[in-house]
């Protein structure tokens, strides 16, 4: 599974640096344009889905590079094998949620009642009342269901990284650092 | 009961956005609602559909092109053509450069790490106490939550719903009279104690400085004048900032290397992140608050309390800085306003702004302090100074900077009065 978290966090590193880039120049674009009179409509709802993308992307690479925000008052406070368990409960916390997040995502997309309806979004509607395929984006001109897939992903990649952390607590590895992989 | 899960995970340690979103699924759950479940993953994505939030990258990258560009030690020399031979010339220094950067860098972490670097060895061989020089870089990093742009600014005015820009503007007299109160404050340490006279320059090196230094302040110019003239959204100007910052790196100075772009660009997006996935969070956790009337019943107790908002202003005062002494300011700021911002507005009738501002350096406020302040064991990492040192050297600082606090509460005006 550190492989594969390993492998993972590569990926993620070069997704969210194409985003974090593709964020800017959306804007420039928009400055550019709106300064010259050229407003392009769907910029602003892409850069913002961009941004977006690019924050979930980096949630689940701060868990595998533990660079997240917490509070460590008591950890701080505890001897080194009560740190070790406390630890250990703190990344088993994180994995039932992200199971938790793939669980509240298959609800909401609901695949199976999608194939009964014959995958027809209209039907599939009309019978569950889920309006996840009919909801449009404003401007961009795709189904919102396709820029909300990022949720799942996240329930994915944040179950593999916190599968990760949790074998290193059990063996004791070192995790990846975040400026190494600045570095990479 | 969920206030005591919420307590229990934030102790144990666990990511504060998880906290947020944990504490809101037990909720749900708790409270039977499982209908809300369909729509948990949709809800935390819909948190951060906004455009405000766009500025928070771009200005991170603006500071990460500028750090690795060599700004500050430009600034740094930019700032020593008008000091000269003064008592106290580089602590001065320190403060002016700390000022204009904290209209770059919009991070007081960010910020603080960076000035240590840059001023901390400088101040220490002309002779000043280092931890007298620590303490300077860190009152002087207290002026980033206040003065445009400041990423507390962007992420307050997103959860208030209120202009970005007008609040960039409101930070404006708060963050002149910080630095103002800073300088008196050095002024009369100068007086009492004998600093260090500055080194004067010659005309040559003078001339040489300010040709150098120019072109720097075209960053928090085209970032404020923006904002300020009404042409530029701060999302806008953050993004132009990042071009000019670019520019001035790879083209004027040279110092930026395009190979060096990948890890500017991926250290912006992580921190950005970081930040982001809270707010996130809390618009799930705002579940739990507009379910339980959260504000409502704090109201209520407050009410019994006082009804007079100067009262109500020092109790938050205090009740902040606690707060930003255990959570991180960001995170302190996500969790705190969709509580008490209502009741400040609907209750005492307190200005959004005059409020945002006051939120805002109290919780960079509580970042100094001991026994946790984060602030503090940064500036200990960086310099090698025993927190307590650095706290004695700090505390004229700390004590000026709740004299602006309680200025700003009594006065609201000093706010407002910019804003059109």
């Amino acid at each position: 599974m550190r492989a594969i978290s390993a492998a993972l966090l590569r990926v993620e590193r070069v997704v969210l640096i194409a985003l974090t880039l593709a964020v800017t120049v959306l804007i420039l674009l928009n400055v550019v344009t709106r300064s010259t009179g050229m407003a392009l409509f769907w910029v602003d709802e892409a850069a913002i889905y961009t941004m977006i993308w690019a924050v979930f992307v980096g949630a689940s690479m701060q868990v595998r590079l533990r660079a997240a925000i917490s509070v460590d008052l008591v950890p701080m406070a505890l001897g080194d094998t009560a740190k070790r368990v406390l630890g250990f409960v703190v990344d088993l916390l994180v994995l039932s949620f992200a199971l938790t997040l793939i669980w509240l995502s298959f609800i909401w997309y609901d695949p199976i009642g999608l194939a009964q309806a014959g995958f027809d979004f209209g039907a599939f509607a009309g019978s569950t009342f889920n309006f996840i395929y009919d909801e449009p984006t404003v401007t961009v001109g795709i189904p919102k269901f396709l820029i909300w897939l990022i949720m799942p992903i996240l329930g994915l990649t944040l179950t593999v990284h916190s599968i990760a952390n949790l074998a290193d607590r059990l063996t004791g590895a070192a995790g990846p650092v975040l400026e190494d992989l600045v570095a990479s | 009961m969920v206030g005591a899960a919420f307590v229990v995970l934030l102790l144990l340690g666990v990511p504060i956005a998880f906290v947020l979103a944990g504490t809101a699924l037990f909720y749900i759950v708790w409270s039977d609602q499982t209908l809300l479940l369909q729509s948990f993953a949709q809800q935390m994505f819909s948190g951060i559909e906004s455009y405000g939030l766009l500025a928070i990258p771009l200005f991170m990258l603006t500071g990460e092109l500028m750090n690795e560009g060599g700004i500050t030690k430009r600034l740094v020399s930019f700032a020593s053509v008008f000091m000269g031979r003064t008592r106290g010339g580089l602590a001065y220094i320190n403060l002016i450069v700390n000022t204009l950067v904290a209209s770059i860098m919009g991070s007081a972490a960010a910020q603080m790490a960076v000035m240590a670097r840059a001023m901390v060895p400088a101040m220490e061989r002309e002779g000043y106490p280092k931890p007298f020089a620590a303490a300077t870089t860190a009152a002087g990093s207290l002026l980033s939550p206040i003065i445009p742009p400041s990423m507390l600014f962007v992420i307050y005015g997103v959860l208030a719903q209120i202009a970005i820009g007008d609040l960039f503007i409101a930070g404006i007299v708060p963050g002149l009279m910080m630095a103002a109160a800073f300088l008196a404050t050095l002024a009369l340490i100068g007086t009492l104690r004998e600093l260090p006279m500055g080194s004067s320059l010659s005309l040559r090196e003078r001339l040489i400085a300010l040709r150098n230094g120019l072109p720097t302040l075209m960053i928090p110019f085209v970032i404020v004048g923006g904002i300020v003239a009404g042409v530029a959204t701060p999302t806008e100007s953050a993004a132009v900032a990042s071009v000019a910052a670019a520019l001035l790196g790879f083209a004027v100075y040279r110092e930026l290397d395009w190979r060096r772009l990948p890890a500017i660009l991926m250290r912006t997006g992580l921190n950005a992140s970081i930040v982001i996935f809270i707010v996130a969070a809390a618009n799930l956790f705002g579940w739990v608050i507009v379910y339980e009337q959260v504000p409502q019943a704090l109201a209520a107790q407050l009410s019994a309390l006082t009804d007079s908002p100067l009262m109500f202003l020092l109790i938050v005062n205090l009740a902040l800085i606690l707060v930003g002494m255990v959570i991180d300011g960001i995170a302190a700021l996500i969790l705190i306003v969709p509580i008490l911002l209502p009741i400040a507005i609907n209750q005492y009738g307190i200005a959004p702004y005059q409020f945002g501002g006051i939120v805002c350096i109290n919780l960079v406020l509580g970042r100094l302090p001991p026994p946790v302040g984060a602030g503090l064991f940064v500036m200990t990492a960086m310099t090698g100074v025993r927190p307590g040192a650095i706290v004695r050297a700090l505390a004229p600082f700390l004590i000026a900077t709740v004299l602006v606090l309680l200025c700003l509460s009594v006065f609201p005006g000093l706010v407002t009065v910019l804003i059109r």
